[in-house]
């Protein structure tokens, strides 16, 4: 847990405070991201976390591994930082150390033995999918993405419960960062850190947080919310602005095809004869029906046009499918995929190609309707 | 009918090929140029190319000053030989810088590179002929025109500049037929001129010539055998070293100090009254300024410390233990020196940043003095002798170190710092750790630069009463001896190149393996 109570930064020289009188709390275990415009203190408010800046008024509590909170400001800040893993944008890798060396930084500091210091960066390396013989190579040896991963790692070394990260992909390419960012999720999972990410675009905050701190260039808090609550429901103008006129099509990013598709689908099975697939159309009313085999596997679809005074099994007449959707994918993609072809109702399938259901454009709609009303989707 | 016409277009195709190329390395000399005629590379033409040579430079030899070797009585026969010599000699050249570049290296065939030297030959070697030719009608000898202070001594100039551009050129020809980096062009010119200038050298002492060369040799062998050679040498290596040892420590340490942020006064820098204490009480007992009670013991360990030193002075570490006695020797002068740095260095350390400027102007304001004038200015002080040498010395090998530990420190990328402090590191370990480090390769420069500038400066300090690689050169200016100031200087030149290479080599060792393979 991150707690900041009354949080005022002015720096020495100014009169408007950069960050004025903020307080909010993030829950363990969470990823709260601190967004704004340009200037708003939102990396000045991390900052205070580990003191690399000194608040002008305020309380700042963060929980240890012992359950304890404890005032930040009245900590060490060697150790409080030594305890509060920390990633930045430009990575900061020691360019003169090897990966071995750079992840081993903080526990150097600690004082952990050598093969200590091994395992746990071989156990990192695991974690990101990198190789161990990484570990006796040098930064300028790695590509943008694995420096970045490194940086993750780097600052997961000793295991503190707290992160903070400050735009920790912002320098990486658009198909990289995707990548990083859904592998960061997944991690988050496992190691269920309480997170501090600083960001500045939108899209990243609602993809990344389970909170999002909206600032205003004020440094003053405008809205603290889950994504889902800020999307549907922002809480004046500025928010608004700020997420923008396509902010019902951003809440698709928050909901997945499983939620919304139709569990039991009209499926015909590949083994069925003409006639009787003819006979079950007609008695659900369908025009098209999609043809799994044995297993649900999508085998493609029938028309009733092309079964019309034909004989046999149908398989015969089944056309490929020109597309499936994963039933991970959000309804964002989703619906991006059924503008792309011009079929009504689309096979949602899962990673063994097996239908779990359908989904179509009304159904979309019908969840975007309901979450704008109610606003009740708090989980990703 | 037809054949004889295609062999017309063919022959009068290959002519004009051969003009294309000539026309191309002679307007537009570049390594381009090069890479492209080399795919028009054919024995033939190479030859072509010599037999025009040849011929030219026949028909001049033989209408202007033929030489007895070469008459006899059919001019024909004559012109042939002289073919045939100049292409023998262009053959021999090409080869053997062939088989360097091959060794070095290079990747070309023999009949690319030796077309592309003959493109250089040819053209180049016409227009001297020609250049000859018009001076020799004109009534002129090579020597008049030679001569820089004749009237037409303007020629010079000119022929040094066509030198170059013909250098120019046979580096652009090899780099292109062998596709070789630049350096390796370099070294295999200069492997083909070494050689020759070695075989020359030895030939001279074969003969036995008499010129500087021997001369020269002759008075360092003799100097080295009276043992006066490796006295001046290692004189001069322990003043260096000495004097960028002191150098390096405080000048690591002021540039340091010197990008730290400004620091309060604080109760522990009560520390710094112990040093400051110690040397004030060196300083201040032999002046007599604390009664006689204080001085008489440190005048008494002063003076055994000298004894012992002094006795102790012979073999490699005796200009050293000279050196050490020599500062033994003024416990006061010490002291001051000592209660000086301690207040500049304490003065840094409450500054930080802020006096970063004002430091690094003195210390380029330092290294403008000529060092005679500030040998002489300490001699008030210190009078003459190994210690006002050596505190002039240490100010000089100063501003390079100072400098460059500061640039240094301060180009290492701020995130970088900020992913140490953000990780907890305290300033020490972000200096010791991190900073540092990072820092070495360009901190080392800066020794470089020093070591190099007092190899020089201490040839100077000869003039004070040392006993450096100086005292050849300052000994034979007076006393008119050229072969004894060619001594030093040599000695001087040979000994900078080599303390350079070394600490090269140095430099290379303590730069962290992480930090090479970038740039």
């Amino acid at each position: 847990m991150i707690k900041l109570e009354h949080v005022t930064k002015i720096y020495p020289g100014t009169t408007s405070p950069a960050v004025d009188d903020l307080s909010f709390t993030v829950p363990t275990g969470e990823i709260c991201t601190i967004v704004g415009p340009s200037g708003c203190g939102k990396t000045t408010t991390m900052k205070m976390v580990n003191r690399l800046i000194e608040p002008t008024d305020g309380e700042i509590y963060v929980l240890n591994e012992r359950g304890e909170m404890q005032n930040v400001l009245e900590m060490d800040p060697i150790i409080l930082r030594r305890n509060i893993g920390y990633v930045i944008q430009q990575i900061g890798l020691f360019p003169h150390r090897t990966i071995l060396q750079n992840m081993g930084t903080v526990p150097k500091l600690l004082e952990w033995d050598n093969t200590r210091i091994r395992s746990r960066a071989e156990e990192l390396l695991d974690m990101m999918n990198m190789p161990h013989e990484f570990l006796d190579r040098y930064p300028h040896e790695l590509s943008g993405g694995q420096r970045q991963r490194i940086g993750v790692a780097r600052a997961m070394a000793s295991d503190p419960p707290v992160m903070l990260m400050d735009e920790p992909f912002g320098a990486i390419d658009p198909i990289n960062r995707n990548l990083l960012q859904n592998e960061f999720l997944r991690l988050q999972q496992e190691i269920k850190k309480t997170i501090l990410f600083v960001t500045h675009d939108i899209d990243e905050a609602i993809k990344m947080g389970d909170k999002i701190a909206i600032l205003n260039a004020n440094g003053q808090l405008e809205q603290y919310d889950s994504p889902a609550k800020i999307l549907s429901e922002p809480a004046n103008e500025f928010i608004e602005d700020f997420v923008g006129a396509d902010r019902t099509l951003k809440q698709l990013n928050l909901i997945r095809v499983e939620e919304v598709m139709d569990k039991k689908p009209f499926l015909l099975q590949s083994t069925q004869s003409v006639e009787e697939a003819l006979q079950v159309m007609d008695e659900e009313g369908q025009d098209y029906a999609y043809v799994v085999d044995s297993d649900r596997r999508l085998q493609g679809y029938v028309s009733r046009k092309d079964l019309k005074e034909k004989s046999g099994w149908i398989d015969e007449y089944t056309t490929t499918a020109a597309t499936s959707l994963p039933i991970t994918m959000n309804l964002r993609d989703a619906l991006s995929e059924m503008l792309m072809v011009d079929y009504s109702t689309i096979c949602v399938v899962d990673n063994r190609d097996r239908v779990r259901g359908t989904v179509n454009t009304a159904m979309v709609q019908e969840a975007l309707m309901e979450t704008h009303s109610s606003g009740k989707r708090e989980e990703v | 009918m037809p054949q004889k016409e295609e062999n017309k277009t063919a022959f009068i195709g290959f002519w004009q090929g051969l003009l294309d190329d000539w026309m191309a390395v002679l307007t537009r000399p570049n390594i381009e140029t090069y890479i492209r005629l080399k795919e028009r590379a054919t024995s033939p033409k190479i030859v072509l190319n010599l037999a025009l040579l040849g011929l030219v430079i026949g028909l001049y030899v033989l209408t202007i000053q033929p030489p007895a070797f070469i008459q006899t009585d059919s001019l024909l026969l004559d012109l042939g030989r002289l073919i045939f010599y100049t292409e023998a000699d262009f053959f021999i050249l090409s080869l053997i810088l062939f088989v360097i570049a091959g060794l070095l290296g290079g990747t070309g065939g023999f009949v690319e590179h030796s077309y592309l030297l003959s493109l250089i030959t040819a053209p180049l070697g016409l227009v001297i002929v020609a250049f000859l030719f018009v001076a020799n009608k004109l009534g002129l000898t090579l020597a008049a025109i030679m001569n820089p202070l004749s009237s037409i001594g303007i020629t010079t100039i000119f022929i040094v500049l066509f030198g170059l551009y013909a250098f120019l050129l046979l580096l652009f020809a090899l780099e292109a037929a062998h596709e070789m980096e630049s350096h390796q062009v370099i070294y295999t010119i200069g492997a083909v001129l070494g050689s020759w200038g070695i075989l020359r050298v030895i030939a001279m002492f074969a003969a036995g010539e008499d010129n500087i060369i021997t001369q020269e040799s002759a008075f360092l062998a003799e100097e080295w055998a009276r043992g006066t050679l490796q006295q001046a040498i290692l004189g001069h290596l322990w003043m260096v070293a000495f004097s960028v040892f002191i150098a390096v420590v405080i000048g690591v340490v002021m540039g340091v100090l010197i990008t730290m942020p400004p620091k309060r006064p604080s109760v522990s820098h009560l520390f710094f009254l112990i040093p400051l204490g110690v040397f004030f009480l060196i300083w201040a007992a032999p002046k007599g300024w604390l009664g006689m009670g204080i001085a008489d013991p440190i005048m008494e360990i002063s003076d055994t410390l000298d004894i012992g030193l002094t006795r102790a002075a012979k073999g490699f570490f005796g200009p050293l233990l000279s050196l050490l006695s020599a500062i033994v020797r003024k416990p006061a002068a010490v002291g001051m020196i000592g209660v000086i740095l301690t207040v500049i260095l304490y003065a840094l350390l409450l500054a930080g940043e802020s006096a970063s400027e004002l430091t690094l102007y003195i210390a380029g304001i330092i290294l403008t003095i000529p060092s005679i004038a500030l040998f002489g200015v300490f001699i008030g002080p210190f009078s003459i002798g190994a210690f006002n040498a050596v505190v002039a010395l240490t100010l000089y090998a100063q501003l390079p170190i100072l400098r460059n530990t500061y640039t240094g420190i301060k180009e290492v990328k701020p995130e970088i710092v900020e992913a140490g402090r953000g990780m907890g590191m305290t300033e020490f370990q972000l200096l010791r750790n991190v900073k540092i480090p990072i820092a070495t390769p360009v901190i080392m420069a800066g020794v470089r630069v020093s070591v190099v500038m007092l190899v020089g400066i201490a040839a100077i300090a000869s003039y004070i009463g040392n006993d450096t690689l100086g005292d050849y050169i300052f000994h034979g200016i007076q006393r008119v001896q050229p072969l004894r100031y060619y001594a030093g200087a040599i000695t001087v030149a040979v000994f900078a190149l080599s303390m350079d290479y070394f600490l090269g080599w140095l430099q290379n060792r303590l730069t962290p393996e992480g930090l090479k393979g970038r740039r």
